[in-house]
């Protein structure tokens, strides 16, 4: 059908996805999933997490730095509690997942391989406890033992979601595809710090991401930089809130998008965004999302 | 989801404190006490949340919201004229628990008062409803004369004693309380004075108007959380912004 994208084997109705933990777990608004190419859940770990103390959200010119701390029910209650109601979403729907230890990512893999679900994305950012704190996504290495490790357990589409702070993402991304991701997203929030009126951190878990406009440049040169890089698809990620934004992240070689900030602004931020993009595309006479795919590379 | 609504009347009540009558026909019906808005500030993008107002009150087509000026966002929007267009997304949040035939409490504190307007108008059908308003000084007290015009019993109270009693909102409310067979109270205000009255009132429910940064309004980002009791945190937009005060930690 026209307007369907392939990525690893599976088809997007359009390239517009929702981000994780920007959407819930895509069953709060259905009628709005289903329109979108796909939903990716807010990221799920193997035991539950209460999450960081308040405040957990502050605002910044053109952007957003949050601490949620990955509050979520943890594997077994998500399966129990929310695929169900998953399954009645006529999207497709990736769960992200997050672990603090290599062993956790193999445990999600493995307890979600039976279930109705398109993909995993693996959210690298989360430190490594048994290495004392260092995030898995910051180094090729871990990228790729864990990125090998959940492949071997996975037959399902496989997104490795990488980080830019602190690290090269052409360097991951190549450890992600040696390793048989079939996708990767570009970029993940940026580390940002919010101080109070009395110099202290104002963030509930002290430190935060930096997500929203504001990053939309950084996030288009890291998929411009991967695109050439890798040959698996890049899904890009950071600062969409306009068609225009998803069109330049297409330009500059991404196969899908995801918006996430732009959904706090009103739950049908990245519907939005499809429509604008949609307009975009027939206004300029387009024949397929694929023949803009990387434009910005052709000279 | 959201949608425009116009700007009928825009009045200051104090020197921070604006009035906002906006025409919303489609929702005024469905809209209860204690809900909120998320307005939208601006187009342009920077300023990307849109700022959880409550409903001060409902008439026919049209919501009222009173705010205070405090930030970027709040200082835009005190700029609106009437005629001008607002992106509202709302209503949001589960309402106040309505209940018939008891004596309730409702204390504000400064421009906590506000929502309690139409909290107050719909309880004091089936109840006796006793307002407690406090500030710091007189010409901080907001909405004195729209409560009175209810009908109901007004106790006023300010820091400097330059309008009613001397001293804080809660001295007045704690007395009220106390002499209320099976009293029910509602609180809007600082945190401080929630919890105030939480620890001093015993076997009285009080319920709170709480306030947290919010991200998305609608119970999809989980920014807005509140610690719960007994343990974890419950999302303020979606489970509140009312909650029962002995079901978490201020
Ligand atoms: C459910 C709810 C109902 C509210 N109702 C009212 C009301 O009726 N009248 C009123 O005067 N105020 C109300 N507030 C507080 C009001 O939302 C904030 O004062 C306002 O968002 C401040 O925005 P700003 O841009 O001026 O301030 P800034 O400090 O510049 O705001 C920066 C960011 O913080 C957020 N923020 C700041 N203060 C608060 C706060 N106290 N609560 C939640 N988010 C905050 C803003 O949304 C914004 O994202 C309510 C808050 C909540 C949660
Ligand atoms: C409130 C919030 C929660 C997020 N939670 C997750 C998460 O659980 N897992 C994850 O991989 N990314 C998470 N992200 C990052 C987003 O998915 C996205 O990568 C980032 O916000 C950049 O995109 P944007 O600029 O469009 O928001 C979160 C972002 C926000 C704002
Ligand atoms: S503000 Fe997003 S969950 Fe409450």
């Amino acid at each position: 059908m026209k307007g369907e994208v392939v990525v690893g084997g599976v088809r997007f109705a359009n390239p517009v996805l929702a981000a994780s933990g920007t959407f819930g777990y895509g069953v709060e608004f259905k009628g709005i999933a289903n329109r979108l190419g796909g939903i990716v859940t807010k990221g799920v770990t193997l035991e539950e997490r209460a999450g960081n103390p308040p405040p957990r959200i502050a605002e910044v010119p053109s952007g957003i730095v949050n601490s949620v701390g990955l509050e979520n029910p943890g594997l077994i209650k998500f399966k129990r509690q929310i695929l169900p109601k998953l399954k009645k979403i006529k999207t497709r729907i990736l769960v992200n997942v997050a672990g603090f230890e290599v062993d956790e990512f193999i445990r999600l893999a493995e307890g979600l391989e039976e279930e109705n679900i398109d993909g995993l994305e693996l959210n690298l950012s989360c430190p490594n406890v048994s290495e004392g704190g260092a995030v898995f996504g910051q180094t090729p290495q871990k990228v790729e033992e864990i990125t090998r490790a959940v492949r071997k357990r996975t037959k399902k589409l496989l997104v490795v979601k990488l980080t830019a702070n602190f690290v090269d993402p052409r360097e991951t991304a190549k450890a992600a595809e040696a390793a048989g991701a079939d996708a990767v997203t570009v970029i993940n929030t940026l580390y940002g710090l919010i101080l109070d009126d009395n110099g202290r951190p104002f963030l509930g878990g002290r430190t935060g991401g930096i997500s929203g406009p504001a990053i939309k440049p950084f996030a288009l040169f890291c998929v411009d930089r991967v695109a050439a890089a890798v040959k698996i698809p890049v899904i890009g990620c950071g600062g969409i809130i306009s068609g225009r934004d998803a069109f330049d992240f297409l330009c500059a070689g991404a196969r899908l998008v995801q918006v996430g900030s732009a959904n706090l602004t009103a739950p049908n931020g990245a519907l939005r965004v499809l429509q604008e993009l949609k307009i975009i595309i027939s206004e300029k006479r387009i024949k397929g999302w694929e023949s803009i795919v990387g434009t910005a590379r052709r000279g | 989801m959201n949608f425009k609504v116009r700007v009928a009347e825009v009045s200051w009540l104090t020197q921070e404190v604006v009035s906002v009558w906006v025409e919303a026909p489609d929702v005024t019906g469905k809209t209860k006490p204690g809900q909120f808005f998320g307005v939208k500030v601006n187009k342009r993008g920077d300023l990307l949340l849109r700022r959880p107002l409550s409903v001060a009150d409902v008439r026919g087509d049209f919501l009222r919201f009173i705010f205070k000026v405090v930030g970027k966002g709040t200082v835009e929007l005190s700029r609106t004229k009437p005629g001008d267009g607002w992106d509202v997304l709302g209503p949001l949040g589960k309402p106040a628990p309505i209940f018939k035939g008891r004596d309730v409490v409702v204390c504000g504190g400064g421009v906590g008062a506000a929502p309690l307007l139409f909290l107050t108008r719909v309880l004091k059908e089936k109840n006796r409803v006793n307002v407690i308003l406090g500030a710091k000084t007189a010409s901080e007290l907001i909405l004195v004369n729209d409560f009175r015009r209810l009908k109901v019993k007004v106790i006023l109270a300010t820091d400097d004693g330059s309008a009613g009693e001397k001293g804080f909102v809660t001295q007045p409310a704690m007395r009220a309380i106390k002499t209320l067979l099976k009293p029910v109270v509602f609180a809007c205000g600082p945190r401080s004075m929630l919890k105030f009255l939480m620890e001093n009132v015993d076997q009285v429910p009080v319920w709170g108007f709480l306030e947290e940064r919010m991200g998305c309004g609608v119970g999809i980002c989980y920014c807005c959380a509140v610690e719960r009791r007994e343990g974890g945190y419950l999302r303020l937009c979606k489970d509140g912004p009312v909650v029962f005060l002995n079901e978490v930690r201020l």
